[in-house]
């Protein structure tokens, strides 16, 4: 408790603290394969399909590899606002949307 | 003892289990959990073989106290150079432990996965448990080590590099439907209070699995590869009684972990409510 204590009063991370930042950065990248430019990519792409289906809130996209006791997903979170009134063929067009 | 009772004897007889120690990286102490969780099975009565799968860098035997005594070897076995009973060496401190230990002069790739879950089966029935001290890395000393197991036992320190290394180990385990258990290994609680250290449910929400035990930074284990006697028959030692609270839970047993792991002591207690830990 005294540690975090001090973290919280004189605003200083301590080395622990540091250590877990760094892991969870650099494990996302280990368990997807994707350096930090490809799941931009990645997210982008999935925005984009998404996005023919549904209003989404594009900041909100979160992308995880998550971890039960036997196995490990992908876990794809996305808030979605609304269904997207039009329907958009295989083919690619789209009849647009009312706003 | 006739074939006709030999046969019904091996039908009835449980299969052992078998547990592959892992990590991923080097030097976290998978050969001293392997001796020492080998050692407290075998005081609680279990039949035990502990195998070392590190073939080129045999090191189970030296930690064991054993290493005048080798003859044969698992790649022995596998090429069916002996029988699996001449290969196998009764530990010093009890009848239950036995050691197949590694050979010294081949690389890796000298046996293959189906050869080592063979050697592995032909073990299975005469004892309860089987723990295959698995090498270093990812290659293919690793994937022969956890051809033949059951479930694994995930060594790692609370270290950014065991961590991260162990992390993958987790995703290939899981991807081989291999269950993986956590042992966090040469923990230092004064470090983790100063905020120096990563602390077990740290380690236990970033890789994601089931914890089955804590050992703290001990020296005894120092001391007991130095004469050859695995730190768990020493009853001093607290890395000794760590580990025997490891095997029993491998048993069965619900043995609760020890209160200021889970900052379950009053300040940890203290500090959750004030929001600040």
């Amino acid at each position: 408790m005294f540690a975090a204590l001090k973290e919280k009063i004189l605003g200083i991370k301590s080395s622990k603290a540091q250590a877990k930042g760094r892991l969870h950065l650099v494990l996302v990248q280990d368990r997807t394969g994707l350096s930090g430019d490809e799941m931009g990519t990645f997210k982008a792409d999935l925005l984009a399909v998404l996005k023919r289906y549904f209003v989404i809130d594009d900041t909100g996209l979160d992308v995880q590899y998550q971890r039960e006791s036997n196995s490990t997903t992908l876990v794809i979170n996305s808030p979605v606002l609304r269904k997207k009134p039009a329907v958009v063929t295989p083919d690619r067009k789209a009849e647009p949307a009312p706003a | 003892m006739s074939l006709a009772n030999g046969n019904t004897d091996n039908a009835q007889k449980k299969l052992g289990e078998v547990y592959v120690v892992t990590s991923g990286k080097g030097g976290v102490g998978k050969t001293t959990v392997t001796a020492s969780l080998g050692a407290s099975l075998a005081l609680k009565g279990k039949r035990v073989l502990v195998i070392d799968a590190d073939i080129g860098l045999r090191n189970l035997d030296v930690i064991l106290g054993l290493e005048s005594r080798v003859v044969f070897n698992l790649v022995d076995v596998a090429k069916r150079v002996c029988k699996p009973s001449q290969a196998i060496i009764k530990s010093k401190k009890s009848n239950n432990l036995y050691l197949l230990p590694a050979s010294q002069t081949d690389d890796k790739d000298v046996v293959s996965e189906d050869e080592v879950k063979r050697v592995i089966d032909q073990y299975r029935r005469e004892f309860n448990f089987i723990l295959v001290d698995c090498p270093a890395g990812i290659e293919q000393g690793f994937k022969n080590a956890i051809a033949g197991a059951d479930k694994a036992l995930v060594v790692t320190n609370p270290e950014v590099a065991s961590i991260r290394d162990a992390d993958r180990v987790v995703g290939i385990l899981h991807s081989r439907g291999i269950e993986p258990k956590l042992i966090v290994n040469r923990i230092d609680f004064d470090m983790v209070r100063r905020g120096d250290m990563l602390s077990v449910p740290d380690v236990q929400d970033i890789l994601g699995i089931d914890l089955i035990g804590v050992v703290e930074r001990d020296e005894d284990v120092i001391v007991a590869a130095n004469t050859g006697d695995p730190v768990a028959f020493n009853p001093k030692s607290e890395a000794g009684q760590a580990f025997m609270r490891i095997a029993r839970r491998m048993c069965g047993e619900e043995v609760p972990l020890k209160g200021y792991i889970h900052g379950q002591g009053f300040w940890g207690r203290l500090g959750r409510r004030l929001g600040v830990a």
